[in-house]
């Protein structure tokens, strides 16, 4: 170990202007060249607090009270300019547009050089083998605007290389992006990792990406302190459970291992810790006692026999009554087509996902179903109505829809309002109005902040409102773009119990997601859209386990016969129902 | 939208317009666009239009963009404003000239089209003359001549571009949320009121992210030690020369010629 540590933490507590509790107590470690520490943590635990301690930008450029020190290459954040200190950390932030400044890849890449004074040669010479290493050299004239999400992070990237700072710090680069940029974004950073002059400071969710390149694990527990630092693998597969409690994310082989243990299907030797990656999960289910083996096909145990239920999946009766359909759906934008002669039926009481890459039309596919963009007349029914035609008082008495960023949908200046809004359009008598809004205030956990403006609510608290305000009118469906994006699991888990409740009482919930997790656990079916067409649709377990939709690794070593294990479905409700009709090739 | 930041780099040798010095291009024409909003008569916004089309068409890179806006967009803005005003002008200020047009009892007077196309000209003289710096220069380059040879700091003019980023970017969040009070059952009437009213609701939500964005910005701008000296390395070079005197000189000098023979502030 080299004498002086790239980083050293000591005694580090974070307390934001205004706020009563810290963000992050008492927090020490070192980090030494050639690591890669993946911090982990559930949201509010001062992950991205500690990430901007680290660079110096708390306290210099965000006014937060800090106890205990923070040094860098021996420098101490609290007394180094962040100028100076930003020729030995760089930060890659989450959001790529909130962090591009310029008009060309080549003078983003350039920026830091040139505000460093560095002669021009060597800003140049800097720049281009930064950008070469991130594959971006060929685009160096182009307006970043016209890159991809993931390569606008790789510009970030190339930008924090640039500089040649030993300390990275990547603050959710991913966490923006679709599946495809996260791979990107993940395959530039394997490329970085393992350098011996360099130690990377990741905060990531997408743990299956993460775990392949981190060398250590630092968890943070909700109250801001360390609860484990150690190996990364060692600490995720010793301390699962614990982890899980505290609200953090697993890798999906572990949530995989632990939802299939839990269906009885021993995962390994007896005691043995949680398998990490796809290849330990494969391995793992082979390992099981042969006894086992045998029994599960030769004799399947009744009651819950998922193994003969996807069987007689393959010939899925039509079904009864979908609840929303739609027939030849053509829409343009803009003078170009983003859905092509979509025909897609959505089971009444379902959980119905729609997945596929950013661009494909998902967003505008929900937003046509629910009328929020007007569809062409007579290719829809939704709820009995033509979203088409309908105005948007009826629209709301039958379709719910909760964009992406509640903030966008409030318009009443307190929790209360916001949901009575609904309510008082439609005449309700006043009587009524409480009592309603009342019940979804409780339900929801905002009944102490009824008088609360919506903007001043916290994250978790906006969501629950936005859901409430597009339940209050009783619709028999609600849409939903990305709810869980951008929240931890903890978060993210309160609002699907709060799904399958819905779905329980007969309310059918169409989302849109990126989360494979999300959909193989929780979406009874599941609609994959590419280049504006449907080219998958079905019931999940039939999807998943013939793999007809992209599925992570770590599914794909679960044996296509216990993949119908994996869903939330396979204890309660294993009907078929294959409410999504196959769209024919056209 | 125009990319403000588009390269400069394929523009032609002999386009000589995108070759000279921003400031040249902005002195040239900045004192006679100010002049001519206090100019009454035809020749003159006339004679500044004749002489913006000429170092345009000359001098800028012909896209078809500019052959649009030369051809078709000034002349129809002209032609449009000059009869609305013509329409506007109080009768009684013209009486005195002969009527060009009678319906009923109304009159319209030549007094009346003499002023209507006055200010059509006019604006059209201005945006005429706005278009050579403003078609043969880009962003970046106005930001370090300005740094170069006006001496602004540079954190004031580079900021300033950043910030130009943000406006597609808040027209598309701004279509969100109407989309999203659409949704809700916002729509409240028709009209001009209750369209105020709906834009009210929009401002909340859009000024939320917009300091939210601005300081994610703002932050990733000190991460990368903006501001840390009072200088930063400049790769482009914006110099000042000859050609550019001979420009401005020209310009102004064309510019002083026009007003001592049209003499406008006489009618």
């Amino acid at each position: 170990m080299p004498a002086v540590p790239l980083l050293r933490v000591r005694d580090l507590t974070v307390t934001h202007r205004g706020a009563s509790e810290p963000a992050v107590r008492g927090v020490s470690f070192e980090v030494h060249a050639g690591e890669v520490v993946l911090l982990l943590g559930p949201s509010g635990s001062g992950k991205s607090t500690l990430a901007l301690a680290l660079s110096g930008l708390i306290p210099h450029s965000l006014d937060a009270e800090v106890t205990g020190t923070v040094a860098i290459r021996g420098h101490e954040t609290a007394t180094t300019p962040v100028a100076v200190l930003s020729r030995d950390v760089s930060t890659v932030f989450q959001d790529p547009d909130a962090q591009i400044v310029t008009g060309s890849v080549l003078d983003e890449a350039a920026f830091a050089l040139e505000n460093l004074c560095l002669p021009v040669h060597e800003v140049l010479a800097r720049a281009e083998a930064a950008l070469r290493r991130m594959g971006l050299w060929e685009r160096r004239a182009h307006n970043p605007d016209r890159l991809s999400g993931g390569g606008k992070q790789r510009l970030a990237l190339a930008c924090a290389l640039a500089t040649g700072s030993p300390v990275l710090i990547l603050d959710e680069p991913t966490a923006n992006l679709d599946p495809q940029g996260t791979a990107d974004v993940h395959a530039a950073l394997a490329h970085l990792a393992g350098s011996a002059e360099r130690a990377l400071i990741l905060v990531e969710h997408d743990l299956d990406a993460a775990l392949e390149i981190a060398t250590r694990a630092i968890v943070l527990d909700a109250s801001g302190r360390i609860a484990f630092d150690g190996p990364a693998r060692r600490i995720l597969s010793a301390h699962a459970e614990e982890i899980l409690a505290l609200g953090a994310w697993l890798p999906s082989a572990a949530l995989a291992a632990r939802r299939l243990r839990a269906a009885g299907i021993p995962i390994g030797p007896p005691d043995a810790l949680l398998p990490l990656t796809a290849d330990e999960l494969r391995s793992a289910l082979e390992e099981t006692p042969p006894g086992f083996e045998a029994r599960r096909t030769l004799d399947p145990p009744s009651g819950s026999s998922p193994v003969r239920a996807s069987k007689t999946e393959k010939t899925p009766p039509p079904d009864a009554d979908p609840i929303i359909t739609a027939r030849g759906l053509d829409i343009s934008r803009r003078r170009t087509r983003v859905l092509h002669d979509v025909d897609l039926d959505i089971a009444a009481a379902s959980i119905t996902a729609i997945i596929g890459p950013n661009g494909a039309g998902k967003t505008t596919l929900v937003q046509a179903l629910a009328g929020v963009v007007t569809p062409p007349r007579g290719r829809i029914s939704a709820d009995g109505i033509d979203p088409a035609v309908a105005s948007p008082r009826t629209l709301a008495a039958h379709i719910g829809f909760v964009f992406q960023n509640p903030e966008h949908q409030f318009i009443a200046h307190t929790a209360f309002d916001e949901l009575a809004h609904g309510l008082r359009l439609r005449r309700t008598p006043p009587g009524e109005i409480d009592e309603r809004v009342g019940a979804m205030l409780e339900r929801f956990g905002l009944t102490r902040k009824a008088d609360v403006h919506p903007f001043l609510l916290s994250g978790g608290e906006k969501r629950r409102l936005s859901v409430g305000t597009a339940l209050i009118t009783r619709p028999r469906i609600l849409m939903l773009d990305e709810p869980t994006f951008g929240q931890d699991r903890a978060r993210s888990e309160e609002l699907l119990a709060l799904f399958h409740e819905l779905r329980a009482e007969g309310t059918t919930i169409v989302l849109v997601t990126h989360d494979m997790d999300l959909v193989i656990q929780h979406a009874s079916h599941a609609v994959l859209v590419e280049g504006g067409r449907v080219v998958a649709a079905g019931a999940t377990s039939t999807l998943v386990r013939d793999a007809l939709i992209p599925i992570p690794a770590a599914y794909l070593a679960v044996p296509p016969d216990l993949r119908t294990l994996l869903g939330d479905d396979a204890v309660g409700r294993l009907g078929p129902g294959s409410g999504a009709a196959m769209e024919p090739e056209s | 939208m125009s990319d403000p930041y588009a390269g400069q780099t394929a523009a032609p040798a002999r386009a000589w317009l995108h070759h000279l010095n921003p400031l040249a291009k902005l002195g040239a024409v900045l004192p006679a666009m100010v002049l001519l909003l206090f100019v009454r008569d035809l020749a003159t916004p006339i004679a500044f239009l004749v002489l913006a089309y000429a170092v345009l068409l000359t001098g800028a890179r012909p896209t078809a963009r500019i052959w649009a806006v030369l051809l078709l967009a000034i002349p129809a803005g002209v032609i449009v404003l000059g009869l609305s005003m013509a329409l506007w002008t109080d009768p009684a200020q013209v009486a005195a000239t002969p009527t060009v047009l009678r319906i009923g009892a109304w009159e319209l007077h030549a007094g009346a089209f003499r002023s209507g196309f006055a200010t059509g000209l006019r604006l059209g003289a201005i945006l005429a003359l706005s278009l050579i710096s403003g078609l043969t220069t880009t962003g970046p380059d106005v930001v370090r001549a300005g740094v170069q040879q006006l001496r602004i700091p540079y954190r004031f003019g580079y900021t300033a571009l950043a910030a130009y980023r943000f406006v597609p970017r808040f027209g598309y969040e701004l279509s969100v949320i109407r989309a999203a009070h659409r949704v809700r059952g916002t729509h409240g009437g028709r009209g001009p009121f209750a369209r105020i009213a709906r834009g009210w609701g929009y401002i909340v939500p859009l000024l939320a992210s917009a300091i939210r964005h601005a300081e994610r910005v703002a932050l990733a701008m000190d991460s990368r030690a903006f501001g840390a000296y009072s200088t930063r390395t400049e790769r482009h070079e914006v110099p000042f020369r000859t050609r550019d005197v001979v420009f401005l000189a020209l310009m102004l000098a064309a510019t002083g010629a026009i007003f001592a023979l049209s003499i406008p502030w006489r009618s």
